[in-house]
C-alpha cells in the first residue's frame, strides 16, 4: 500500500543553515500522523517543502506514489494536497466565506460567480460541520483568534485535499474549542482524509494520532506509534536534555 | 437640467470611470502612479478617429478602449518584473513615456493638444460610466474578483490555493488600462480637447489619492472618491461665489482634498469605505465580542 | 561650439537637478520613504523668497534684501519638511510600526503636495512671478562658452553639499545612528540609538537641500509659479533612479546625466522629444537593473 506521504532523504538548507536534513518518513494512508518536535526542529519547514513553497536541496517527496519533488505549487494543489498555517493566514479583508471558498479556487473557473447557491451551500455546510455556521458574512479580522484558526481548518477542507497538513491547529485554543477541534478531525479523517498534524499539544495529539514522527535540529529521531514515543530515549533527551521521567510536555506546549 | 449641472455630471462620470481604471490594480495590491498614461492612449486614439478619419463615435471609442487595454497588456509583463517603490516609480515612467510619445505625433497635434468636433453628452457618458461601475462590481464578486483579493491579502497563500499570480495581475492592469482608455475615449469628446500638459504627473496623483481616499477594500470606494474629488471643491468655489470674504476658497478648494487625504492616512488609511463598514450598515451582523487578539 | 554650450547649459540645469536628486536619494535610502513633498519644499523656498524680496501686494511683500529672504526661504522649507515628518512619517510609525512596510507615506507626502501647491496659488495666484535677483543675468565667460553664475553656484554647492553629507554619513557618530536606522530601525532603537530624535535630521537636510535648490532655479531662470516644483522633481526622480536608489553620489551623476540628455535633446530635435529618452531610459532600467547605473545603496531596506 503506498504511503499518503513519502520523504526519502530530504535536505534543505538556508543561507548557509542546514535546516533539514536527510529527512525520511512514511505517513500511512489515512493514518493521523502527527509531527512533533522541539521549537525550531523544522516542522513548519518540512510543511513548506511539501506543499511546495521551497525547493528541497535533495531526495524526493512522493505523495500517493507520485514523485513531487520537482511538482509547481499549483500541481501539488491539484494532486490533493492542503495546509493551514501556524500563524494564522486568512485573507484579512475577506468574509469567512469567501475565505473558506478559496479553499476550492483550484477546481473554479476565472468568472464563475462566487457568491453562486451552490458554492455558497457547500461552503455553509463546511461552515457548520465545523460548528463555525453563525459567522459567514463577517470579515475575519474582525473575527476571534479561536474562530480563524478553525476557519483555517474549514477553508484547507474545502479544497477536498487527500492529504491535510495542519501547522498547529490547536495553538491558542480554549479547552471546548480544542475538542471541537478534535471531533472536526476525527470526522475528515474518518473520510479517509490523510491527517498530517504539527503540534506542541501533547494531551491532543495523544488523543487524537495513531502514528508519530519526531524532528530535531532538522532530523528524525523518531517514527512510530503515540505510546512509544515517549519511551524512546532519543525522543527524551531532545525534550529534556537528560533520560527522566516525562517525556514531551505531559501538560500542554512544550 | 442646466448646461453648469450636466457639465458638472458629466466630469463626474468621467472620474468615476478614471476611478476604476485605478481600482482595478490597486485591488490587486498594484498602485498606478501612471493613471494619465491609459487616459490618454484612450483619448489620443478615440480623438483622433473620430476628428482625422471620421469614424463613428462608438466605433472610435471601443477603440480607444481596446488599443489602451492593449498598452497595457504589453507593458504588465514588464512592469510586474518590479516590485514595491520600483514599481510605483515604472508606473510613473510609463505614463511619461506615453506623454512623450504622443507629444512627438503632429498629426494629433504634439504639444498644441488634439481638438475633435464629435460630442459626447450626458446621454453617452453617464450610461458609460454606470457600466463601468456594474461591470467591475460584477467582476469583483467572480472567481477572478477573488483572486484579485486574495491576492492583495496574501499572495503566497493565494498561490498555495490556486490563484495564478501573474496572470491575475497582468489580468488586473489590462482591465485597468482598458477602463482608462475608456474614460479618456469620453474626456475627449466630452471637452472636445485633449493635451498632454493638462493630463499629466497631477493628473494620475489626483486619481491615485481619490481612489485611495474611497477605499480599495470594496467595489464602492472608488465612487464614493471620485464624487468627493469632485463635488467638494466644487461646492467650496460655489460657497466662495456668495460672499467675498469667503474669496480665498476658490483657490483653495483643492487644498481641502489634500488636507482630507493626509488626515485620512493618519486616521482611516483603508479608505473612507471598508468591508467591515459594509457588513455593518447592510447586513447587522452581531460583532462577535474580540475575546482574544485579531489581526490588525 | 554650440553644442559645447549645450552642454554647458545641460550640465548647469543637472547641477540643480542633482540637488534636488539627492533630496529623493537620501529619504529613499535612509528611510525607504518616496517622499513626494520634495517638489514643495522647492516651491516653497522659491516662493518665499521671492514673495519676500519683491514689493508688491501680495502676501508678504516687504520688499527684503534677498539673502534675508532666502533664509526666510530656507527656513520655510525646513519648518514644512520637520512638519510632514512628525504627520507622515513619524505618526505613520508609531500607528503602525514600521512606517517603511506600508505606501502611507508616500501617499500622505502626495496630500501635502496638493496641500502645499495650493496653498501657494491661494496665496500668490497661479501665475507665474518674475524673480529679481542681483546676479541673476550675469554670466562667466570662459572660452567662449557662457556659464551662468547661479548655475555654476548650484553645481559647485550641489558637489560641496555632498562631500559634507559622505563625510556626515562615514565619518561621524549621527552618521553612524543615520546608517543603522536604515538598516534596521528596531534594532537600531534596541543599541539605543534614539530614533526618534535623529530621523529628522534626514527630514531637515531634505528641506535644505530642495531649498537651495528651488531657490537656485528661482535665480537661473527668472520665474517662480506654484507648480514649478512638479516638472523639476519628476526629472528628479528620473536622475535618482539612473544613480541608483539611496546612492547619493549617484544621485548627483544622474541629476547632471538628466539635465544633459535634456537639454541637448531639446536643442537637437525640440523640445517635444525629450521625454522619451528620459523616461525611456528610466524604465527600461527599472525593469532590467533597478539598482541603477552606479548600483543601489547597500543601506536602508530596498523594498517598499
Amino acid at each position: 500500500m503506498t504511503a499518503a506521504l513519502r520523504l526519502q532523504g530530504v535536505s534543505k538548507s538556508f543561507g548557509g543553515l542546514k535546516v533539514i536534513d536527510d529527512v525520511g518518513f512514511e505517513v500511512p494512508v489515512g493514518s493521523r500522523t502527527a509531527l512533533i518536535g522541539p521549537n525550531g526542529a523544522g516542522k513548519s519547514t518540512v510543511f513548506n517543502l511539501v506543499s511546495g513553497v521551497y525547493p528541497i536541496d535533495a531526495g524526493r517527496i512522493e505523495v500517493l506514489g507520485q514523485d513531487i519533488t520537482h511538482h509547481s505549487i499549483t500541481d501539488r494543489v491539484r494532486l490533493g494536497i492542503a495546509r493551514s498555517f501556524q500563524n494564522i493566514r486568512l485573507m484579512p479583508h475577506l468574509s469567512t466565506l469567501e475565505n473558506v471558498m478559496l479553499g476550492e479556487h483550484h477546481r473554479s473557473h476565472a468568472l464563475q460567480w462566487v457568491s453562486g447557491a451552490k458554492a455558497t451551500a457547500r461552503a455553509r455546510e463546511a461552515l457548520e460541520a465545523a460548528g463555525l455556521g453563525t459567522y459567514p458574512g463577517q470579515v475575519v479580522a474582525d473575527l476571534p483568534y479561536g474562530i480563524q484558526k478553525r476557519i483555517e481548518v474549514v477553508r484547507a477542507l474545502m479544497a477536498q485535499p487527500r492529504v491535510l497538513l495542519l501547522d498547529e491547529p490547536a495553538a491558542g485554543l480554549n479547552e471546548v474549542e480544542t475538542a471541537e477541534l478534535r471531533r472536526l478531525l476525527e470526522q475528515v479523517s474518518a473520510t479517509g482524509i490523510t491527517l498530517v498534524v504539527v503540534e506542541h499539544d501533547m494531551p491532543f495529539v495523544r488523543e487524537l494520532c495513531n502514528h508519530v514522527v519526531v524532528l530535531n535540529f532538522g532530523r528524525k529521531i523518531f517514527e512510530g506509534t503515540p505510546e512509544a514515543v515517549h519511551r524512546d530515549p532519543a525522543v527524551l533527551e531532545a525534550y529534556l536534555g537528560t533520560p527522566g521521567e516525562t517525556g514531551p510536555g505531559e501538560g500542554g506546549s512544550a | 437640467m442646466s448646461g453648469y449641472l450636466s457639465g458638472l455630471i458629466a466630469l463626474l462620470a468621467i472620474n468615476v470611470i478614471v476611478a476604476y481604471s485605478v481600482f482595478v490594480p490597486a485591488a490587486a495590491g498594484l498602485l498606478n502612479l501612471g493613471a494619465a498614461g491609459f487616459v490618454l492612449v484612450g483619448a489620443y486614439t478615440a480623438g483622433g478617429l473620430t476628428a482625422l478619419l471620421e469614424w463613428p463615435l462608438p466605433v472610435a471609442v471601443a477603440c480607444g478602449a481596446l488599443m489602451a487595454g492593449a498598452v497595457a497588456f504589453a507593458i504588465a509583463f514588464p512592469i510586474l518584473r518590479t516590485r514595491g517603490i520600483y514599481m510605483v516609480l515604472a508606473t510613473f515612467a510609463f505614463a511619461e513615456v506615453v506623454a512623450g510619445v504622443l507629444l512627438n505625433i503632429p498629426a494629433l497635434g504634439g504639444a498644441a493638444g488634439l481638438t475633435v468636433m464629435d460630442y459626447a453628452g450626458l446621454p453617452v457618458v453617464l450610461p458609460t460610466a454606470a457600466a463601468v461601475v456594474i461591470f467591475v462590481a460584477w467582476l469583483m464578486r467572480t472567481r477572478f474578483g477573488l483572486s484579485v483579493r486574495a491576492l492583495h491579502d496574501d499572495e503566497s497563500v493565494a498561490h498555495l490555493f490556486g490563484v495564478n499570480l501573474r496572470m491575475t495581475q497582468v489580468a488586473a492592469l489590462t482591465i485597468g488600462g482598458a477602463i482608462g482608455g475608456l474614460g479618456g475615449a469620453m474626456l475627449v469628446h466630452q471637452f472636445n480637447f485633449i493635451d498632454v500638459q493638462g493630463t499629466g504627473v497631477l493628473f494620475s496623483i489626483y486619481v491615485l489619492l481619490y481612489v485611495l481616499m474611497g477605499g480599495t477594500q470594496t467595489v464602492w470606494g472608488p465612487l464614493v472618491g471620485a464624487i468627493f474629488f469632485t463635488l467638494v471643491p466644487e461646492g467650496l468655489r460655489r460657497l466662495s461665489e456668495t460672499s467675498p470674504s469667503l474669496a480665498f476658497l476658490e483657490e483653495g478648494r483643492y487644498m481641502v482634498f489634500g488636507v482630507a487625504v493626509v488626515l485620512l492616512m493618519m486616521w482611516r488609511p483603508q479608505g473612507l469605505v471598508t468591508r467591515t463598514m459594509l457588513e455593518r450598515l447592510f447586513h447587522r451582523v452581531p460583532v462577535a465580542p474580540a475575546t482574544t487578539e485579531t489581526r490588525p | 561650439m554650440e553644442l559645447l554650450q549645450q552642454i554647458v547649459n545641460g550640465l548647469m540645469l543637472g547641477g540643480i537637478l542633482a540637488f534636488v536628486a539627492v533630496a529623493f536619494t537620501l529619504t529613499i535610502g535612509m528611510l525607504n520613504f518616496l517622499n513626494f513633498t520634495i517638489p514643495a519644499l522647492f516651491m516653497v523656498a522659491g516662493m518665499v523668497t521671492w514673495a519676500l524680496s519683491s514689493a508688491g501686494p501680495h502676501f508678504g511683500g516687504f520688499g527684503w534684501h534677498w539673502v534675508p529672504a532666502a533664509l526666510a526661504g530656507i527656513a520655510a522649507a525646513v519648518l514644512a519638511s520637520l512638519l510632514i515628518e512628525r504627520v507622515t512619517y513619524r505618526y505613520m510609525k508609531a500607528r503602525f510600526g514600521d512606517a517603511t512596510e506600508h505606501a502611507l507615506p508616500l501617499v500622505s507626502s502626495l496630500g501635502f503636495l496638493i496641500v502645499f501647491e495650493h496653498l501657494a496659488m491661494t496665496l500668490w495666484g497661479a501665475d507665474p512671478q518674475r524673480f529679481e535677483l542681483p546676479f541673476e543675468n550675469t554670466s562667466i565667460e570662459f572660452a567662449g562658452l557662457l556659464f551662468g553664475v547661479p548655475h555654476l553656484i548650484a553645481l559647485a554647492l550641489a558637489i560641496v553639499l555632498v562631500m559634507l553629507l559622505n563625510a556626515l554619513l562615514t565619518r561621524t557618530q549621527l552618521g553612524r545612528a543615520l546608517r543603522a536606522i536604515a538598516e534596521n530601525p528596531n534594532a537600531a532603537t534596541l543599541m539605543g540609538i534614539e530614533v526618534q530624535r535623529i530621523v529628522p535630521v534626514v527630514f531637515v537636510i531634505t528641506g535644505a537641500l530642495s531649498a537651495f535648490a528651488g531657490i537656485l532655479y528661482a535665480a537661473s531662470y527668472g520665474t517662480v509659479t506654484p507648480f514649478m516644483g512638479d516638472a523639476i522633481a519628476t526629472d528628479a526622480i528620473a536622475g535618482m533612479v539612473l544613480g541608483g536608489l539611496g546612492n547619493i553620489w549617484g544621485a548627483i551623476a544622474g541629476g547632471l546625466l538628466v539635465g544633459l540628455v535634456k537639454v541637448l535633446a531639446i536643442s537637437t530635435f525640440g523640445a517635444e522629444i525629450e521625454k522619451i529618452p528620459v523616461w525611456g531610459l528610466l524604465l527600461l532600467i527599472l525593469i532590467v537593473r533597478p539598482s541603477g547605473l552606479f548600483g543601489a545603496s547597500k543601506i536602508g531596506k530596498g523594498k517598499f
